[in-house]
């Protein structure tokens, strides 16, 4: 144990006057990717079976350009690969290659059959952690002509789920399944180059472009504060939180090293409860209870709510604040979740914009959709929630977390599943999830535990992969260094070891 | 300097109180490494009178030895787990173990106790920094006591204006805070906290506690300024209240009344400037301290008041207008039970096209004609269509499509004429729009 010189510096007599410090500038460009038209131009008639025929539509030209430039001169036998177009055109014991949709098949997936089977037992199985099945699953590859069985070894070295877009390489067997030598995908899109959004903006509005730039400072990141979850016990390290941000707790020294903290990220799950859609158990458990018009106190308790309020309200007046919502979050529960309405938080709207404003200034306090992709400090960020990730690694046996983040930024598709397995608006005319710039940063809430990596694309994309632990479990804050997008970490814990019980 | 020591021997000895730096250095209005400072100074100091007499619990921040050893574990542990490979080769993402050691710094930040203060220390590699977190009169049994601290700070100073006072007790300052005037209601806990004419610590304070409280803040006055001898009650009462600059709950609290009155009865009666006679509302607006220097003064008072309600009435017409703008979809629809408005309502209805939500908008040749925009813009479109042997096929295709759209400027200044009688049509006719839910409960 070192302790540095200037450690016990407060462990002395009230001295001098301490001069205040202020905070390092952020750069801030949200996007409105994932923004519902709203009110009445919102609908909920269309079918799902238009998202994949969109998703398809806007993917399949990058795939097949990588597949042909892979497979051009690929021979079997003296065999050329032919490309076909539809996976109905596939013949048998040609060999070819075709792109589409990817179909698990699992018998364990959730199924409507089965949710009305449930009132039917007296104790419902536990959901499942997973979908898959020994020997049961099989993978499909579809489009709008028809589905193809995929068969092969290959296959099970891949980490493929429902609704990703690949072109796969082989033969169609005897059985009529579709024997699978080789695969690709869409890879990393374009990645923008760094201050490339606020340029062109710049240039647009007739203004030299800003030569020099301040040094930007750090972005930080936090998920699962899950207020209101268990009892008062997360409520200090909360605090401690607030202190630290705000740059009250600890010395001088690392005061000024807080200073550098521009903005914080919170990625969904700040409250634990407040999920709209109660299970089947309490919505029976709710009827029960006396219908009585009006509010009620014993059906809704507002402190949670009033918690992350003033937790937000303290740190405004210092520090910027991004808000995503999350599963456990009262926002929509179909992805893309819209923003938390600013009636939550009587103290801190005074921070947002005025829902009439609409000028394209960013709010200080910016509760934002989930998905939400952005520039700050001139990178671009894209973060969730969690939940494509978490309905990700029910389909897979892996249990890595960043590598189905990998998976999800080289597929394109921010949320893969949806619609099948991961609830999703009915998208017509375009498919949001559907990665068209590349982040720079990639970050995803409320993971079992912090890990972070880069990826590199094919064309010098670098992919900075985040995933933040919950807050509430943890205690963990991710600190992105805005120019190197190195990382850092902070950890707030009690020492309980001498605590009487 | 030394009103600290009273404040402490106050709080902590005589009122058996958990006080954190915080605390402290709201009360006291000083800089938070300041307020650490005289916990440490007034620990020693009673701790040498009479050991066990003032227990403290510190904020130890630094590298912890858990965390070095078990992230590199982390890493590479994670690096084996990831069996899965790609179906594209990836020339450096699939890192090897040992190529990506990324050392990853993590700062701990930890709160001990006293008693269990050289243990703590032992978890970390190396101390950063240290300090008194709180100070309490016996050992604590349990952490959470500590956060009530920091919300009785919240609801004690909830009046003050966080950007005018935060930067005193030490909290990074930044000039870039983006705030809009408050017009909504106050949050309804600050409302319900009573506003302090002292720097109390708790909302109960005992009257000897009060004594020495006023006693410090009346020192503090006069260090800092030095006023003309006022009263006393009423110099303390003063410094307590000038840092609360823009909003104050109780006058808040009342002036929401006094709004959602007003509001109502602009939208119930016409929409024509209210006419000032609302007896009832002048005695509210006296007694909340909205203004605290034309309080004494009542033609500044009734003329405050008047303004006031200018404003009011400003508000009510914005809100009316921004409620218009969400029944304009309805107004498509021209309802039965609306005849005096149908004339004004019908031109701006019949010119609105629905606008179509389409991404990748690129406009050309935009022509303003009369108040409104056309012009063409390159759109994608999703076009599913047969090909010959009969499959569907969809494809993302540019298309060039028309387009016209109101231009939202000169509609506004007609708005709140509309905007009104709409309102009140919704609640009066009924025939559209909601209806009373109430109904929709009752038994039949």
């Amino acid at each position: 144990m070192t302790v540095l010189e200037n450690a016990s510096f407060l462990l002395q007599a009230p001295g001098d006057d301490c001069p205040s410090l202020e905070r390092t500038r952020s750069s801030y460009n949200p996007l409105r990717t994932f923004e519902l038209p709203k009110g009445g131009q919102k609908h909920y008639q269309q079918q799902y079976a238009d998202m994949y025929f969109v998703r398809l539509a806007q993917l399949k030209p990058a795939v097949e350009r990588i597949a042909e430039e892979a497979w051009d001169d690929f021979e079997i036998a003296g065999e050329k690969a032919r490309r076909v177009d539809r996976v109905l055109d596939v013949r048998q014991g040609e060999l070819c290659w075709v792109v589409g949709t990817v179909y698990m098949d699992m018998p364990l997936k959730p199924n409507i059959l089965d949710d009305l089977e449930k009132e039917h037992w007296i104790v419902a199985p536990p959901p499942r952690e997973k979908f898959i099945s020994n020997g049961q699953d099989s993978i499909m590859l579809e489009d709008e002509s028809g589905r193809l069985r995929l068969a092969g070894t290959f296959l099970t070295s891949r980490m493929l789920v429902t609704g990703c877009i690949v072109a796969v390489m082989g033969t169609e067997n005897a059985d009529g399944e579709f024997e699978v030598i080789d695969s690709r995908l869409p890879d990393l899109a374009r990645q923008p180059e760094r201050w490339e959004r606020d340029e062109a903006a710049l240039a647009l509005a007739g203004r030299k472009v800003k030569g020099e730039r301040q040094p930007a400072g750090k972005i930080a990141l936090v998920s699962g504060l899950e207020i209101g979850g268990k009892d008062a016990s997360e409520s200090l390290q909360l605090e401690l939180l607030k202190e630290f941000l705000l740059g009250e707790a600890s010395s001088p020294d690392e005061q000024t090293r807080v200073a550098g903290i521009s903005r914080l990220i919170i990625a969904g799950n700040s409250l634990a409860n407040a999920s709209p859609i109660p299970s089947r158990e309490e919505f029976a458990a709710m009827k029960k209870a006396s219908r009585k018009y009006g509010y009620d106190p014993s059906m809704y308790n507002a402190s949670p709510s009033e918690h992350l309020d003033a937790f937000l309200g303290g740190l405004l007046p210092s520090i910027p604040v991004t808000l995503l919502p999350g599963a456990s979050d009262p926002a929509n529960v179909a992805l893309p979740q819209q923003a938390l309405h600013p009636a939550l938080f009587p103290q801190s709207r005074s921070y947002t914009k005025l829902p009439t404003e609409v000028s394209d200034e960013p709010a200080w306090f910016d509760s934002v959709t989930n998905p939400w992709e952005g520039d700050v400090d001139g990178w671009r960020l894209l973060g969730t929630g969690g939940q494509p990730v978490d309905d990700v690694f029910k389909y897979v046996h892996s249990d890595n977390r960043l590598d189905m983040m990998e998976s999800i930024l080289r597929w394109r598709l921010n949320a893969p599943t949806a619609p099948d397995t991961l609830w999703s608006y009915p998208f017509q005319d375009g498919d949001p999830h559907v990665i068209k710039d590349c982040p720079h940063v990639y970050f995803v809430g409320n993971q079992p535990r912090f890990e972070t990596r880069v990826i590199e694309g094919t064309a010098a994309q670098q992919v900075r992969l985040i995933a933040l632990p919950k807050f509430c479990e943890t205690g963990v804050l991710v600190l992105l260094h805005a120019e190197t997008l190195a990382i850092e970490c902070v950890k707030f814990e009690i020492f309980r070891k001498h605590e009487q019980a | 300097m030394d009103k600290y020591k009273h404040f402490l021997a106050a709080n902590v000895l005589n009122e058996n109180r958990i006080v954190n730096y915080r605390t402290l250095s709201r009360a006291l209005k000083v800089h938070a490494n300041l307020a650490k400072q005289m916990l440490y100074d007034f620990h020693q100091r009673e701790n040498a009178k009479k050991v066990g007499s003032v227990h403290a619990t510190y904020l130890i921040a630094g590298i912890s030895k858990a965390d070095t050893t078990a992230h590199v574990n982390g890493v590479s542990s994670s690096n084996e787990t990831g069996s899965f490979m790609q179906s594209s080769p990836f020339p450096s993402s699939a890192p090897e173990p040992e190529e990506v050691e990324e050392q990853i710094v993590t700062t701990t930040v930890m709160l001990a106790k006293e008693e269990g203060l050289e243990d703590a220390k032992n978890q970390f590699e190396e101390i950063r920094s240290i300090h008194i977190y709180s100070l309490a009169p016996s050992p604590i049994k349990d952490f959470e006591v500590l956060a009530t601290c920091n919300e009785d700070v919240d609801k004690a100073y909830a009046s003050e204006d966080p950007l005018q006072t935060l930067h005193v007790y030490g909290v990074i300052k930044n000039p870039n805070v983006k705030r809009r005037a408050r017009r909504g209601p106050p949050p309804p806990n600050a409302a319900a906290a009573q506003p302090i004419a002292k720097p109390a610590v708790k909302p109960s304070t005992t009257a000897k506690d009060a004594a020495s409280k006023e006693e410090s803040s009346k020192a503090k006055d006069e260090t800092e300024s030095k006023p003309a001898k006022q009263k006393e009650d009423e110099s303390t009462k003063r410094s307590a209240a000038k840092p609360a600059a823009p909003k104050r709950e109780k006058s808040d609290l009342f002036k929401s009344f006094a709004n959602a009155k007003t509001k109502t009865k602009t939208e119930a009666s016409a929409p024509k400037p209210q006419e000032p006679k609302e007896p009832e509302d002048e005695p509210m607006k006296d007694v909340s301290e909205d203004e605290p220097e034309e309080d004494f003064d009542p033609m500044a008072s009734k003329q405050a008041s008047d303004e006031a309600r200018k404003q009011r009435d400003q508000r009510a017409a914005q809100l009316a207008e921004m409620m218009d703008q969400e029944d304009e979809p309805m107004e498509d629809a021209p309802s039965p039970g609306v005849e005096e408005q149908e004339e004004e309502q019908e031109a701006p209805a019949l010119e609105k096209s629905p606008e179509k939500q389409e991404p990748e908008k690129r406009e050309a040749g935009v022509s303003v004609t009369n108040g409104r925009r056309r012009g063409k813009r390159k759109v994608m479109k999703r076009k599913t269509i047969k090909d010959e042997e009969g499959y569907m096929v969809t494809r993302e295709e540019p298309v060039w499509e028309s387009f016209s759209e109101d231009e939202p400027e000169p509609k506004k200044p007609r708005a709140p004429i509309v905007a009104t009688p709409s309102t009140t049509k919704g609640r009066k006719g009924g025939p559209k729009g909601q209806g009373n839910i109430m109904s929709f409960f009752s038994k039949k």
